[in-house]
């Protein structure tokens, strides 16, 4: 069963890493996506585009490393909801956006699938939370 | 786990603007830091207007909203019908023309994206971004 979390560790970490390698290699593409939301104004919407990928990578390589595990569980956690929040933000406000989640590899990526993606994630956190969080897990 | 994560968490926030911040440095003469059009490439509404049968508005928003109201001559242009409506738009063009593009709002991407298309793939010149787009013209219209 260990094997089965360790899996899950590398995929959810792994997805993270390339999220926002990606967008930290194209960091003005990403100030589009994010502006396609029409969440944020431009000027923190391209600062927030330096963000949040580090932040991406950082809590996916933990993962991976399981150093500060529940830290980086917890940041993924965040930026899962945020993404599934303005996603469906903008789905309601009839706005029809590019997800930008891995550059423009995620272009035509529509809303469904981007809401299975963000939910997949969401419940392999919540099973990583739940594993960590049990007495043996922590032994 | 729950404060323990949540203090955790905090401090991967904060340790990641250390690599933000030198990123944003790198990077800090090839981004349009307040506005996601260049100044140059930017026009406010009474700009526009004033030159009259000199512009060529370009409405940039889904068909649907254009269908519900648009400004006076303007011309139909999105991604989704790109092809089919440029033809309009290069009937309507002219080399003493000057290209106004708008979307719906301050904020809304489109008019950046089309006015980049027409530059690009058209070869079109003095194409202009609308300042507050739509919102804007309309507000200009009360006043």
């Amino acid at each position: 069963m260990n094997l089965f979390w360790r899996i899950l560790d590398l995929v959810i970490g792994g997805v993270f890493i390339v999220a926002g390698v990606i967008k930290i290699i194209h960091p003005l593409h990403f100030a589009y996506d994010i502006s396609n939301y029409d969440a944020v104004p431009w000027a923190i919407g391209v600062r927030l585009a330096f963000y949040l990928p580090w932040l991406e990578v950082i809590a996916g390589v933990l993962l991976i490393l399981r150093r500060f595990y529940a830290g980086a569980l917890t940041v993924i956690l965040g930026l899962t909801l945020v993404f599934i929040g303005a996603t469906i933000s903008a789905r309601m406000r009839g706005i029809d956006i590019s997800c930008g989640c891995f550059g423009h590899a995620s272009d035509n990526l529509g809303f469904a699938w981007h809401l299975v993606m963000n939910f997949s994630i969401l419940v392999a956190v919540f099973l990583l939370m739940r594993q960590v969080s049990r007495p043996r897990a922590l032994a | 786990m729950g404060g323990f994560s949540l203090r955790q968490a905090l401090l991967l926030a904060l340790i990641a603007f250390v690599p933000a911040i030198g990123e944003a440095f790198y990077f800090r003469n090839q981004i349009p830091w307040n506005s996601p059009v260049p100044a140059s490439e930017l026009v406010k509404v009474e700009t526009a207007k004033e030159w009259g049968a000199q512009a060529l508005w370009i409405d940039a928003r889904p068909d649907d909203q254009f269908a519900r109201g648009h400004y006076a001559n303007a011309l139909s242009l999105n991604e989704d019908h790109w092809d089919t409506q440029l033809t309009n738009v290069l009937t309507a063009w002219s080399e003493e023309k000057k290209i106004v593009v708008y979307c719906s709002t301050q904020s809304c991407s489109t008019s950046r994206q089309i006015a980049e298309r027409l530059r690009k793939q058209a070869n079109l010149k003095n194409v202009f971004v609308l300042e507050g787009g739509w919102e804007a013209l309309q507000a200009s219209e009360k006043k």
